[in-house]
């Protein structure tokens, strides 16, 4: 079967312009990446590198100048926006840092619609909203609003919709980028034990502690990927710093 | 469907107030347009119903006793005729009111013109001095079958035996006489024929009356009588009632469309960062479309609906006319097409709207990303520069800057507060014309007001010093109406000589001057439009056999008679025909008289002789219109707060962009307030402003060509009192900041912790 050999993301030749006010800002030129299934990615690098506009790209949030993505092997240039909708119902969850939670909806509606939109039985997406609130500690705040809620709750609210429909991958924005240090730890600890499931975890930050909780790291500078290693054993491309670090080791 | 579902469920409870707006609006715009729907009706076709079911005659022809009328039914196009019937004039009281009436002897019921009897019977032998009375006659008289009528200063009396509906031009006291039917041997002594021609083809009506007139000759034709005037007399009020409604109907349509569609725009403003999660989580472009626009036609339907229902099933309960048009309008059969078209329509337009705002609420990214910044607003002026070194309050030079300076939508914003306020603009000015109608009647046409009709046993001099020797009357003018062939014979018009060289009757003059030498008349625009002439014009007309030629000099305001009414002096006519009398006295009151007290003491003085009508002013029949206007200005006020609060919402939510800046530069969260309230005074005085300038002309413009129209002619239109304009900014200019300042002061105090929401 192609889903156990092709990754479950790959890019090529990824190109992205913001045209604003002033000079255009090249946020993301030519990046290729592919990550495997099961795998945990941080994408780190300093704030104003592009690494949120290439999350944007890889979930279809925004369409690429350039370059073409393949999800399970499957390539996605052709897709409109609605298409790409319908992907993020089914194959790719998104968190991102300030939570975006539907300010007017209840915990509960935040998270059972994204199963309700894949089409999963009102009773069934009931249950998965229950065991996934009760896993990340959130049982007895169906009824609140997200404003009645902490930074850290309000992200595992988040974090539980973007897992509700069991999505093979997971985009993970800044996720601790507006939390204090016992959220950040609380939402690190949730990511890696989803990620010991075989959760497929793309994760973009500028915070180094938080990217050592993956099996890979990739720096990204000025729109382009310096460098690409990985965490457990040798690093995967010659380039960049930790090629010239083993060099010199 | 369901994900869908559950965001529009949580919505609503969310905005409760919105929606009930929005289902509020539209039940108000359906039943207004309604209401109009069912006016109109009622104009056209109780009068149309009578003229199919009586097999009405299209021309009716007063001839002289000798002229033989019976040829006219042999002319090409005459279908059929009805008569020719002997008439004679007289005066009858019944229960102490008093009608001059046409008695026309019958000597079987008639085919064409046939009488549709509501009560009572039909004449027979059996009762030799037994009457039919026309309805309207009926009423006026409070006459019902079996009352006895007197002739007063004779001692004949007549039975009523029946009431019946009739198509032709309906009494009107001291205009029209009533229609009385008799046996022929009952109308004694005939004054002259009436006759009346069906035609094959109603459309040929004016060259029938031409030729009808070159057959029997102008000497012998008193008045001719077509079925348009009769329809367009039966009309008159309340298509009039019926168009003022359905264009405000129709305003408030529009305006509330904007509202809506504002409304929903500053809606998906606020909602941006919702919207753009609601597509990260997997909703389609397609879907948040259907969501705003199942949403709003959920709410409008539900409106639209309630507005119909309420209107089919309380409707004919509103007291006075409007009642009335609503219970026969739910008789007629385009009825139930109506009921429906209309609260369809009205869904169908707001859909479209909504359809507009909810495609852009579609396009919004998925991802909150900050617009391209607005267009660069420029810089500080140099006035607000040297005002801001002057030490005016920043808050009022930077108030005024926000208000104005993003151009394309402060201008949309301030054209959205100025609709409704036009409208209110021009729902003023029809107020206060209509009421001008009451306190000022002198200027629309109707100086005197009471008509006052003196029995043969009376002198000119005698009549006018008893009228003159009460203290409330100021003057009264003998006069004589009559009806005059116009040139080509095809019509009829009143010609009236009132006031004498020596006192001249106070006409109101729109155009022109008065007529003052021989020969001199005014005409009323229905006249001039009937001709095709202006004023400076000579026309020339014939009265029995007399011809008469008249100047025009002038433009007489006309409330009468469609304004089909030509007026010189009664000494120009007497110059045509010496042995004129005056056969009427209108009366010209002190100010501050009650016309019916002073009618009755008349009355009273005459001692039988003097047969006293108030004037009737045509504003009577439209005092429903005055309380239409001011639920209108209530409605339109409701729309105009709501485009306020839309306004405020969307400056409010745009001034967060900036506030973490001013509050950088030193401004208090006090100086911030003041300026997004300057700002909204400001574009409230702008949308005031705008709603004025282009109000005042407008009104003036619909109310001339009504006046036009209706052949009153233009120049009685009125714009509302400075008083009532300065009140109406004052209360938009005070009432946009004070709704401005509670908000404005609590975005001012928030502290922003998450940029992105105020990002949009």
């Amino acid at each position: 079967m192609s889903e156990s050999t092709a990754p479950v993301l790959r890019a090529e030749g990824l190109v992205k312009t913001h045209y604003g006010e002033g000079a255009p800002a090249h946020a993301v030129r030519g990046v290729d990446l592919s990550v495997a299934r099961g795998e945990f990615v941080a994408i780190t690098g300093p704030s104003g590198a592009g690494k949120s506009t290439l999350l944007h790209l890889l979930g279809g949030l925004q369409r690429p100048d350039k370059g073409s993505i393949w999800l399970d092997g499957e390539c996605t240039d052709g897709y409109d926006e609605a298409r790409w909708a319908v992907e993020r119902r089914r194959r790719i969850g998104i968190v991102f840092q300030f939570f975006n939670l539907v300010s007017d909806l209840s915990v509960a509606d935040n998270v059972e619609l994204p199963a309700l939109l894949a089409g999963v039985p009102p009773k069934q997406a009931r249950a998965e909203r229950e065991a996934l609130l009760e896993e990340l500690g959130l049982t007895g705040k169906e009824r609140s609003i997200p404003g009645e809620l902490s930074g850290g709750e309000q992200q595992r609210v988040a974090l539980a919709r973007a897992l509700v429909n069991h999505p093979p991958l997971l985009l993970a924005d800044e996720p601790a980028g507006s939390l204090d240090s016992r959220g950040t730890r609380e939402v690190m600890r949730l990511l890696s034990r989803f990620h010991q499931r075989g959760q497929t975890i793309v994760l973009v930050t500028h915070d180094a502690r938080l990217a050592s909780a993956a099996d890979r790291v990739i720096s990204f500078f000025d729109g382009r990927i310096v460098d690409d290693a990985a965490l457990d054993g040798g690093p995967s491309s010659g380039k960049g710093i930790s090629g010239v670090l083993e060099l010199k080791d | 469907m369901r994900a869908t579902l559950r965001w529009a469920h949580s919505d609503l409870r969310t905005h409760r107030g919105e929606a009930l707006f929005l289902v509020l609006a539209t039940a108000g715009i359906v039943v207004s347009l309604l209401l109009a729907a069912a006016l109109f009706g009622y104009a056209t076709n109780p009068w149309q119903r009578v003229f199919a079911q009586a097999h009405g005659a299209h021309v009716t022809l007063h001839t002289t006793g000798t002229a033989d009328a019976a040829k006219l039914a042999r002319l090409d196009g005459v279908d059929d005729v009805a008569g020719p019937y002997p008439t004679s004039s007289l005066t009858v009281a019944s229960r102490g009111s008093r009608a001059s009436v046409e008695l026309r002897g019958t000597p079987e019921r008639p085919d064409v013109g046939r009488p549709l009897i509501t009560s009572g019977k039909w004449l027979s032998a059996a009762t030799p001095d037994g009457v039919v009375l026309e309805s309207r006659l009926a009423r006026a008289l409070l006459a019902a079958p079996g009352d006895t009528l007197t002739v007063p200063g004779t001692a004949r009396t007549l039975t009523v035996v029946g009431i019946a509906d009739s198509a032709e031009p309906r009494y009107r006291p001291g205009e029209q006489p009533g229609l009385v039917w008799a046996l022929p041997s009952a109308v004694a002594e005939p004054a002259g024929q009436v006759i009346g021609l069906r035609l094959t083809n109603p459309a040929d009506t004016e060259y029938t009356v031409q030729r009808a007139v070159t057959v029997l000759g102008a000497g012998a034709i008193g008045e001719v009588a077509t079925w348009q005037q009769a329809r367009a007399e039966a009309q008159n009020d309340n298509r009039l009632l019926g168009q003022v409604l359905g264009l405000f109907g129709l305003g408030a349509l529009v305006a509330a469309g904007f509202a809506v569609h504002g409304a929903i725009g500053t809606r998906i403003r606020g909602h941006l960062r919702d919207i753009a999660i609601l597509k990260a989580i997997g909703f389609t472009p397609g879907q948040v479309v259907r969501v705003f626009l199942m949403q709003h036609l959920g709410y409008a339907l539900l409106g639209a609906v309630a507005g119909a229902v309420l209107m089919e099933a309380l409707g004919s309960g509103i007291p006075g006319r409007l009642g009335d048009a609503v219970a026969v309008w739910q008789g007629l059969p385009g009825q139930t097409v109506t009921l429906f078209a209309v609260p369809v329509a009205a869904v169908l337009f707001i859909g479209a709207v909504t359809g507009l705002a909810a495609w852009r609420a579609g396009r919004v990214p998925p991802v909150p990303v900050p617009r391209p910044a607005a267009p660069p607003a420029g810089r500080l002026t140099g006035v607000a520069r040297r005002a801001l070194g002057m030490r005016v309050p920043p808050a009022l030079v930077l108030g005024w800057r926000k208000a104005f300076t993003r151009r394309p939508r402060s201008l949309g914003t301030v054209a959205r507060l100025a609709l409704p306020l036009l409208l209110i603009v021009v729902a003023m000015s029809a107020w206060t014309t209509l009421d001008r109608f009451h306190s000022e009647p002198e200027r629309m046409g109707l100086p005197t007001a009471l008509s006052v009709r003196a029995d043969a046993t009376l002198g000119e001099q005698e009549t006018r010093a008893l009228l003159e020797n009460d203290p409330q009357v100021a003057a009264a003018y003998p006069g004589t109406e009559v009806a005059a062939l116009v040139p080509g014979q095809t019509a009829t018009i009143a010609l009236r000589g009132l006031g004498t060289a020596r006192e001249p009757y106070p006409f109101t003059l729109a155009e022109g001057r008065t007529a003052r030498g021989p020969d001199e008349a005014v005409a009323g625009q229905g006249l001039l439009d009937l001709l095709h002439v202006q004023v400076g014009d000579w026309v020339r007309m014939t009265v029995g056999d007399r011809p008469q030629i008249l100047h025009i000099v002038g433009r007489s305001i006309e409330p009468e008679n469609a304004g089909r009414v030509i007026s010189t002096s009664l000494d120009t006519l007497r110059a045509n025909d010496p042995t004129l009398r005056p056969t009427l006295y209108q009366v010209r009151l002190e100010p501050g008289a009650d016309p019916q007290a002073v009618a009755d003491r008349l009355t009273s003085e005459g001692l039988g002789h003097l047969d006293v009508h108030t004037v009737t002013n045509p504003a009577d029949g439209l005092s429903p219109l005055r309380a239409v206007v001011l639920g209108l200005i209530a409605v339109l006020a409701l729309i105009g707060l709501i485009e306020l609060l839309t306004a405020i919402g969307g400056m409010v939510r745009e001034g967060e962009r900036d506030l973490l800046a001013l509050k950088a530069i030193g401004l208090s969260p006090r100086q911030i307030t003041a300026m997004t309230v300057t700002a909204m005074a400001c574009t409230a005085m702008a949308a005031v402003l705008a709603a004025m300038i282009l109000g005042l002309p407008l009104a003036r413009w619909l109310i001339d060509a009504q006046g036009r129209s209706s052949g009153i002619g233009t120049g009685i239109a009125q714009g509302p009192p400075a008083l009532f304009l300065l009140g109406l900014t004052v209360a938009a200019v005070l009432g946009a900041a004070a709704l401005a300042a509670l908000p404005a002061a609590r975005a001012a105090r928030r502290r922003l912790a998450d940029t992105l929401s105020a990002v949009a």
